[in-house]
């Protein structure tokens, strides 16, 4: 009788932790994922909660046609855009890109981007992350009336898949000829269903003239076509076009067994490219044998001359070449100058791009010395034969972005975001 | 009954901690302690990002091994230096079942100082990993890690 009731009073006890446990468990539970989440966002709060330029991961710089340079980034689901008419000294106030919020990928390799038409149109295009990890679609948006007004963005990517379709580029021409590149995964969707796969990504390239067409912006504006397959996934895109108005790309390919080279493709002449038009091969440019089943993060840079000159920058960690790297092409990248190295391996040099005007070939990059981030400059005088000494433009200490080098006629100017330090701009 | 709610009270705390793992700024001072932590130990230290898909297959294929063996001597550091990912990192990490594990990540804008503390010749690709002998010394890889190569470094049969 009394071992029964010890018993009894033994269980009861249990019952009550049990009980306990279980409520103090939810209630714990529920109350450290909500603490997290909002400590994470006060965090975030306390650091940039503005829509200040300074608060931006990235900055995508551009000049218009009449010299105003602009300059997008990205906020909380919206764009927000300046002018400076004076190269940068001062800018307009802020004006946010006036369409509806949606997310927007913007950072490290992906940000949005902006290009203009001769009759003041403004062409802005991004990725829009999806609901699932690695999906996201190319969005488009255009203003008819220099930034007063933009279209209803569209999606650019007409599979209609809940794929991958990001890191955008785009070139519009004077007369607005659009060209959207982007790295598209639908084929490896496709494939997963089947229980297949593929390595890497494709190469999509969409083209389409709304100012022509005349007709409402929808995704049918736009042509999708397959340039290439087997592209590294997470690395930037660069175009440029050649002296015929030919589309060149450049961008990390993935040649046999996951060794990420650059590749370079020129496609026929834009206005009579169709559809069903065999694609040429890339030429393999970079031989630096980086074999990496990852994410190298780092895309190169690509500037075409008046005499059709290929000027060609891109980074990489090979067992042939390490660093940053730097060539010239006269028939379309069939054949390449001894790539030279540029910048201090030992500093960490990297991400670097380029933009040829007159005889002069500027290439930047970042370095980083365990303290500061610093942006260095080489110059050619000679179309990239030779190059000065190296100089260092300036500095960071609170991180960077990738620069960019941009040219209007003659005024060559570099872009770098200092996030949380200010945007850097300076003619060179 | 006040001893019972307080015992209670504690293994909640305790339980929850473990639940959602501990979330630890990376920098020297955390970097010194976790190498204080496997002196003369072998491990293994992977970072990962969340904008790279093959960290995924790295991390499912440390979850397929801890399933045999949780306390694995790994260290999983995320290299993404952005609060914007705060949240993101979290969640990878309890998809993964590794919440039970200390998840230090890189600190919002500090990611390049970060990365050079672990090692000046890393320029940022991933998934990297660092095979660190008992001695102390520190062996970079990046890319995709294979099976085979995590198992015979962990001893794992």
């Amino acid at each position: 009788m009394v071992i029964g009731e010890i018993m009894k009073f033994y269980n009861s006890i249990l019952l009550n932790i049990s009980v306990i446990l279980t409520l103090l468990l939810t209630y714990s539970v529920a109350a450290a994922e909500h603490n997290h989440q909002a400590m994470a966002q006060q965090k975030l709060n306390n650091k940039c909660k503005t829509s200040d330029i300074n608060c931006a991961k990235t900055v995508t710089s551009a000049f218009a046609p009449n010299g105003d340079l602009w300059r997008l980034w990205s906020h909380k689901k919206n764009m927000y855009f300046q002018i400076s008419v004076d190269l940068g000294k001062t800018f307009s106030l802020a004006k946010r890109v006036l369409i509806p919020a949606e997310k927007i990928s913007s950072r490290n390799e992906n940000r949005p981007k902006i290009a203009f038409d001769n009759f003041n149109g403004v062409y802005l295009s991004w990725a829009m992350p999806r609901e699932k990890k690695y999906t996201a679609d190319v969005r488009f948006s255009y203003s008819s009336d220099y930034g007063q007004t933009f279209s209803m963005p569209i999606t650019v990517n007409n599979d209609k898949l809940l794929a991958g379709h990001s890191f955008n580029e785009i070139n519009v021409s004077g007369d607005g000829d659009i060209s959207i590149v982007w790295l598209d995964g639908r084929l490896s969707a496709e494939l997963k269903k089947q229980g297949k796969s593929t390595n890497g990504s494709a190469l999509y390239l969409a083209k389409g003239n709304i100012r022509k067409s005349g007709a409402v912006i929808e995704t049918s504006s736009f042509s999708n076509q397959q340039l290439a397959n087997n592209t590294c996934v997470c690395c930037r895109i660069a175009m440029d076009t050649n002296k015929q108005g030919e589309l060149a790309i450049f961008w990390r390919h993935i040649y046999g067994d996951n060794i990420r080279e650059f590749a370079l493709l020129t496609l026929p002449d834009k206005n009579v490219h169709q559809q069903n038009e065999t694609i040429p091969t890339p030429y393999q440019v970079s031989y630096d044998h980086w074999k990496i089943n990852g994410c190298p993060h780092q895309g190169g840079g690509i500037s075409i001359d008046e005499a059709d000159e290929y000027h060609l920058v891109w980074f990489n960690q090979g067992d042939n070449g390490k660093g940053i790297f730097y060539a010239s092409s006269t028939d379309q990248g069939k054949t390449l100058t001894k790539p030279l190295a540029i910048g201090k391996k030992s500093a960490q040099a990297s991400h670097p791009h380029i933009s040829q005007q007159g005889n002069n070939v500027d290439i930047v990059w970042t370095q980083y010395n365990g303290i500061e981030h610093q942006l260095w400059h080489q110059r050619s005088t000679d179309n990239g034969k030779s190059f000065s000494d190296s100089q260092m433009l300036t500095t960071s200490t609170t991180g960077a972005d990738r620069p960019f080098i941009i040219k209007n006629g003659k005024v060559t100017l570099v872009s770098w975001q200092r996030p949380k330090f200010g945007h850097w701009v300076k003619v060179l | 009954m006040s001893r019972f709610i307080i015992t209670s009270l504690f293994i909640a705390m305790t339980l929850c901690h473990s639940v959602f793992g501990k979330q630890v700024e990376f920098n020297q001072s955390t970097f010194d302690k976790l190498k204080q932590n496997y002196k003369d130990k072998q491990w293994l230290m992977i970072l990962w990002s969340v904008d790279c898909p093959a960290c995924f297959k790295e991390l499912a294929l440390i979850k397929k091994l801890r399933k045999s063996q949780p306390d694995l001597p790994i260290v999983i550091i995320n290299a993404d230096d952005s609060d914007e990912v705060a949240n993101e990192r979290v969640k990878v990490m309890l998809d993964y079942q590794m919440d039970d594990l200390t998840n230090y990540h890189f600190t919002d804008g500090q990611g390049d100082s970060n990365r050079f503390m672990v090692d000046s010749n890393w320029y940022g690709e991933l998934p990297r990993s660092y095979f660190v002998e008992a001695n102390g010394k520190f062996h970079g890889k990046s890319g995709l890690l294979k099976e085979e190569l995590i198992k015979k470094w962990l001893n794992i049969n």
